[in-house]
């Protein structure tokens, strides 16, 4: 057997000068400059590297939350109010409403469809003077803080295509998404939690729930460790977090030193910057060993404050402990959250099952942008709520059986509301026509609406690139415009 | 680029200044331009996306700068290329120009050139404008090696000299035994291994390595090693995908790859098996099996999707497939458009689908065992099936004809028949592999790459850029085609992916595309050498690996000794180091179960649900799958045998494939969570117990119990300083459990496989916490 040469405390350490200059700290987390990932990405000698590195300008918006509803929310039931289908309710939709377009194959062919009343009767909120259903009164009682997009339309008619376009701007799967693009773009904010986070829940009783994949948080081509770190929908919310059983938190923190000491005899031995990059990250799953409980423990939040958020908050899993949740994490530093609940696809539920989405859903929301205003976080953090497209103004179901009113997957029109990192509160932009059924004011297109949140973060979506199989590839593809009348 | 400006008009101050070269600027290139490789990179990067191959969008200007007579013709006056006149040509006055409205690329693009690459394409004008095609589109032309020289070190000597560099020497031989065992066997290799070798190296270095290499190479564990990326670009699973996700059963086809490759099928036969075995005369069975690469595509069963959708997405990811896995080309890209940098159609692309496009397959539903499927079973199985159907008919028969009141009577038998049948039948695992149905299906261009879009018809066909074959009508041919004398990128394309797994990085870094867009491959000569090589002997596999591992360029020490070599070359894209990268994850894993002596050595068969945290399955699929963990020893099978569900795949992997498409070019990334993984997950835990109880019970004191740590999990001994801290790392341990014996009944219960009697706890804790540690030591997770 060979003796091992090389680690031998008193070779010479060729890189160590180099190396040493690097300061740890630059690994975790985004200095003064920016320096933080590209640091990383040149340190790791990957060419690809950064396209783009810093933001290009001052962001308004630090961090992002994006309430994604999966399964299309209802915008006629909701948040767009369009009187005349009370007065259609029940005749055929109008041909010059269609004009070849195309439904899911639950429909069909629409013509002859018969038009659907909204489920619940809206009315007016706020000093901005904002239609919301009764199916939302949380929501309404702080229509002074939201931005309604009216306008929004999208190219995909079924679930996970639409869900993709939406988050990667591509409905094949494969694309990195948007949180994935924020985190390589500007590096992680955190030093004790990854930059981008994902949670998921599904209100019970769901008949018709979606599958959360996890291209949805995909980094695609960009490498991995840019990709959402999904936490799980219970008290261990992330993998293989907690020491072996008997293995005691001190004695692993004394074992991790005698692992980064050994780490760092190998990287003056042999020179290779990726051992850097590993004992950091050794390091940061330390951090979050104990970042992730102090994360997940609830014990110092004020009584009101979890009332706020309503009963399913001690739930792990529910959309109501994932908002709170999305709120510590923005505390924390972290980036772009994504809570994503699934459960709005109401081809036969609208008077049964919709009541329980909203029930979840609705009190939450409204108490994560109240709690983050309350605390001085609004104004730099950009809330979205919004699902990948809206639903018919005709129905789906027999107009006799109320009990199974639904309605199809509708792309041509929809509703998102956004508040807070730099967009105008208490306005409604764009519009569909009187029936909801297309848009007919200020359109917002998908692309257009990731290009307004990257502007709002800071960085021009069209130099945000990843150069993959020969091609430049960006969030908006070829396409976006900045929808500048919602910017503050 | 658009041209609104007469010529004469900006004449003037051209003259002036724009044919000033910058102080200072030097061209990117010494010596000669190379068209493909100097100037073609610069125009597709820069140019192509709107003046390049795609006719219908995007095209601009009326130019097109991949077409040699359209950039030099007359337009009025002006030339974009003069050939030998910079001055004269609109190209270098627009790349100079400060005027937004005439510059190019257009400021807005934000990608200038570098005045670097506008000077290499002023002196490729100066010197002629010489046009040539894409380096990889020409034929393969392996260099004149000299005599005496192992060919591979001769021709990576070429470069380094070139660059004025010196190659590292050789790793010791304890770094070569571990490095060749993990390339080619996914293992460590064991005590004794590492012993031998060490011995004939001492006396031989070339013939030790050359034995070593063929032993390696005739372990049944060589198949199973090159299985794992072939499974990855073969986007294999053990499930549908999408929502249902129902199980399949295609690993009796994944059990054929590691057969054919222990059995080193030749790589032109491995291809047109895959490919087209049931066209074959007289396919065999595993010909036919083998053809179950093509069915490896997810099945859509949502309710709602229409089924000529999903007909036509699986038929596209069979050719996509193909032309990533043979050609190295995104053909994905012409789906909606031709290429925008490659000279490939949207026509192209379509008639590659045409091949694909015959299988009866409809697309509907999503029965995981869609026909055309192969039973796999013994002869007596099948035939104990077919007698119950017959059975079963004749009962069918009897209760259809029986009168009314007799049925009763007859139910009772057909239900029993029926029963008999259904068990047997499901008994049988089914793949699904090939076909083609006996009526032609009609092929069409899809605008857009929409189902219900169909533009003209098109007929199967190959692009004869590549390789001209009229003849090519279907499958078998195609495959023909590909393995074909003189088909430029094949063998290319398949030695540039095994070079890649040695060394890390392929000679063509991107071993998905060897397109235009491609890197020009510094190191071309050498992959020519080999593609010529790996063809004029037979397309034999296991051969060109011992070519690779014998070479001295793989023999290099990794080491990174001289701050010059890393900051010219920190890829090491010369390789004057050996290469140095973590193992892919799932290697982590069988490295540990084999250096703690779990590892089951059991080849092949239905696979394995090893350790996973509860609740997984059950989150991702709303409680419709519940994963229930193996028992025994199939809790300790290689990771190629684990189960894959494709839409939540083993949390214990990282850096994978996703398994929903092809996918060629592994990441190797480095994240706390990979780290938390290693450090905490019962795998890793109880290999650490069995690592502590294998080496407390084989050797008596201390030291020689750390180095038969080391040299399970290094191959080496440990060094003086290391052993100071391990000595450290169990004082810490033992005064832990010590002063809590629980905590070390608790850490030792972690794993389902009892540990043997009679060893001290406190003892056994303590050097399992530090083998946990060892397992996570940057050393045991790459490959040096």
């Amino acid at each position: 057997m060979s003796a091992w040469h090389l680690l031998d405390p008193a070779s010479p350490a060729p890189l160590r000068d180099h190396q040493l200059a690097m300061n740890r700290r630059q690994f975790f987390g985004r200095t003064a400059t920016g320096l933080g990932t590209a640091a990383l990405a040149s340190l790791l000698g990957r060419e690809n590297g950064l396209a783009a590195g810093a933001p290009n300008f001052a962001p308004k918006a630090k961090r992002i939350i994006y309430l994604f509803q999966n399964g299309g929310p209802t915008h006629v039931d909701l948040f767009d109010y369009k009187p005349r289908l009370r007065q259609v309710h029940g005749q055929p939709v109008p041909a010059e409403y269609l004009g070849g377009k195309r439904f899911s194959t639950m429909t069909g062919d629409p013509s002859g469809k018969l038009m659907l009343q909204p489920v619940e009767p809206f009315r007016q909120h706020g000093q901005s003077g904002a239609w919301v259903s009764a199916f939302m009164p949380h929501t309404a009682a702080i229509a002074d803080e939201l931005c309604f997009v009216k306008s929004l339309h999208t190219d995909a008619i079924n679930h996970a295509p639409a869900i993709s376009f939406l988050l990667s701007g591509a409905q094949i799967p494969g694309r990195p998404t948007m949180g994935a693009w924020l985190n390589y773009g500007l590096g992680s904010a955190s030093e004790d939690l990854p930059g981008f986070v994902v949670m998921t829940s599904v209100s019970k009783g769901t008949s018709c729930g979606q599958i959360f994949y996890d291209f949805y948080w995909g980094s695609g081509f960009l490498p991995t460790r840019f990709q959402g770190a999904k936490f799980r929908g219970s008290r261990d919310p992330v993998l293989y977090l907690n020491n072996p059983d008997g293995l005691s938190p001190k004695l692993r923190r004394g074992l991790l030193d005698d692992l980064a000491e050994l780490n760092e005899m190998k990287f003056r031995a042999v020179g290779d910057p990726e051992i850097e990059t590993r004992i950091a990250q050794y390091e940061m799953a330390y951090r979050m060993q104990t970042s992730v409980p102090d994360l997940t423990d609830f014990s110092d939040e004020p009584e009101h404050v979890l009332a706020m958020y309503g009963p399913q908050v001690h739930e792990p899993g529910s959309f109501a402990y994932n908002c709170l949740m999305a709120r510590r994490l923005a505390e924390r530093g972290v980036n772009f959250i994504q809570c994503m609940h699934a459960g709005w696809d109401q081809h036969n539920s609208l008077t049964t099952e919709l009541y329980t989405q909203c029930r979840d859903t609705d009190q939450p929301s409204a108490a994560l942008v109240v709690d983050l205003k309350r605390r001085g976080l609004l104004e730099d953090t950009l809330v979205i709520w919004g699902g990948e497209f809206g639903r018919t103004p005709f129905i789906q179901g027999e107009l006799a059986n109320r009990e199974r009113w639904g309605r199809d997957h509708h792309p041509y029109a929809f509703t998102v509301w956004m508040a807070g990192g730099g967009v105008k509160p208490g306005i409604s932009h764009g519009a569909s026509d009187d029936l909801g059924f297309n848009v007919v004011e200020n359109p917002v297109h998908v692309h257009d609406l990731q290009a307004t949140i990257l502007h709002l973060s800071g960085i021009n979506h069209e130099q945000l690139t990843y150069r993959f199989q020969g091609r430049y590839f960006r969030l908006t593809d070829v396409h976006g415009h900045i929808v500048k009348p919602i910017l503050a | 680029m658009s041209l609104p400006y007469p010529r004469w008009f900006h004449a003037r101050w051209i003259a002036a200044v724009a044919l000033l070269p910058p102080a200072g600027v030097r061209s990117d290139t010494p010596g000669p331009i190379v068209f493909s490789r100097d100037v073609m990179p610069i125009l597709s990067d820069s140019c192509f996306q709107c003046h390049g191959p795609d006719a219908k969008e995007g095209r601009k200007g009326d130019l097109r700068l991949d077409d040699e007579a359209d950039s030099k013709r007359d337009r009025d006056g002006y030339r974009v290329i003069a050939e030998g006149h910079p001055d004269a040509s609109e190209l270098v006055h627009r790349l100079l120009s400060k005027d937004p409205d005439e510059q190019m690329p257009p400021p807005e693009l934000g990608r200038p050139l570098s005045a670097g690459q506008i000077d290499t394409l002023k002196r490729w004008i100066a010197e002629g404008g010489r046009w040539g095609r894409h380096w990889a589109f020409e034929p393969v032309a392996p260099p004149s090696v000299p005599e005496g020289v192992h060919p591979i070190d001769a021709l990576v000597q070429r470069g380094l000299d070139a660059a004025g560099m010196k190659p590292n020497p050789p790793a010791d031989p304890a770094t070569l035994i571990r490095r060749l065992s993990l390339d080619l066997t996914g293992l460590p290799p064991a005590p004794d291994v590492t012993s031998s070798f060490e011995a004939e190296f001492i006396r031989d270095p070339q013939s030790a390595i050359r034995h070593w290499a063929d032993r390696l190479l005739a372990s049944p564990h060589y198949g199973e090693r090159m299985a794992w990326e072939w499974l990855e670009a073969a986007r294999y699973a053990d499930s549908n995908g999408y929502q249902g996700d129902n199980e399949r059963t295609m690993w009796p086809w994944r059990d054929w790859v590691v057969k054919a490759y222990n059995e080193n099928l030749p790589h032109d036969q491995f291809t047109i098996w895959q490919l087209a075995g049931d066209l074959l005369p007289k396919p065999t069975h595993d010909q036919i099996l083998a053809t179950g690469f093509n069915r490896n595509h997810m099945i859509n069963g949502e309710g709602g999707r229409i089924a000529e959708e999903n007909r036509v997405d699986y038929v596209m990811d069979m050719s996509e497939t193909m032309g990533t896995v043979w050609l190295g080309l995104t053909l994905n890209c012409c789906r909606c458009h031709d290429h925008k940098f490659d000279p490939l159609t949207q026509e192209d692309y379509y008639r590659f689908t045409a091949f694909f496009n015959q299988t009866p397959v409809t697309g509907g539903g999503g029965n995981p065992q869609t026909p055309p499927v192969l039973e796999i079973a013994p002869p007596e199985a099948i035939a104990a099936r077919d007698a119950a159907r017959k059975e079963r008919n004749l009962a069918k028969g009897l209760l259809d004809k029986a009168a009314e009141p007799e049925k009763n009577a007859l139910n009772a038998p057909f239900n029993k028949a029926e029963a008999k049948l259904k068990s047997l039948d499901s008994a049988i695992p089914k793949v699904m592999v090939m076909a083609d149905q006996r009526e032609p299906r009609q092929t069409f261009l899809l605008e857009r790459g929409l189902y219900n879009a169909p533009g003209r018809e098109v007929t199967a066909g190959v692009p004869a850029v590549l390789l001209p074959a009229p003849d090519a009508r279907n499958r078998l041919d195609l495959a023909s085609w590909l393995v074909a004398p003189g088909h430029p990128l094949t063998a290319r394309v398949a030695v540039n992916r095994i070079w890649q797994m040695l060394f890390g990085v392929g000679l063509v870094k991107t071993a998905e595309d060897f397109g235009v867009q491609a890197e020009y491959p510094q190191q071309r000569e050498l992959l020519d050498w080999l593609a010529a090589e790996y063809v004029a002997t037979g397309w034999d596999t296991k051969r060109l690996i011992k070519t690779l591992v014998t070479s001295e360029t793989y023999r290099r020490s990794s080491v990174i000794d001289s701050r010059s070599s890393f900051e010219t070359d920190p890829a090491n894209r010369l390789l004057a180091r050996g290469a140095r990268f973590r193992i892919p994850s799932w290697m982590i894993r069988d490295q540990a179960l084999a250096a703690s002596g779990l590892l089951g050595s059991a080849i092949g068969g239905a696979p394995v649900y090893p350790y996973q945290p509860a609740g997984i399955w059950d989150e991702a699929t709303f409680g419709k799958k519940t994963y229930t963990e193996s028992s025994g020893g199939d809790l300790h099978r290689r990771s190629l045998y684990t189960f894959w569900r494709r839409i939540v795949g083993p949390t214990e992997f990282f850096d994978t494939a996703k398994r929903q498409v092809c996918e060629v070019n592994p990441l190797r990334t480095n994240t706390p969570m990979h780290a938390l993984t290693t450090l905490n997950s019962p795998t890793y835990v109880e290999a650490a117990r069995f690592l502590a109880e294998a080496v407390l019970r084989s050797h008596p004191d201390e030291t020689t119990r750390f180095d038969a740590i080391a040299v399970r999990l290094l191959a080496r001994k440990p060094a003086p300083a290391e052993v100071a801290v391990w000595k450290r790392s169990l004082d810490r341990a033992r005064g832990a459990f010590q002063d809590d014996p629980p905590a070390a009944t608790s850490l030792l219960a972690t794993g389902t496989k009892p540990s043997g009697t009679g060893l001290d706890p406190t003892e056994h804790a303590a050097w399992t916490a530090l083998c946990l540690n060892l397992l996570n030591l940057d050393e045991t997770l790459t490959k040096e």
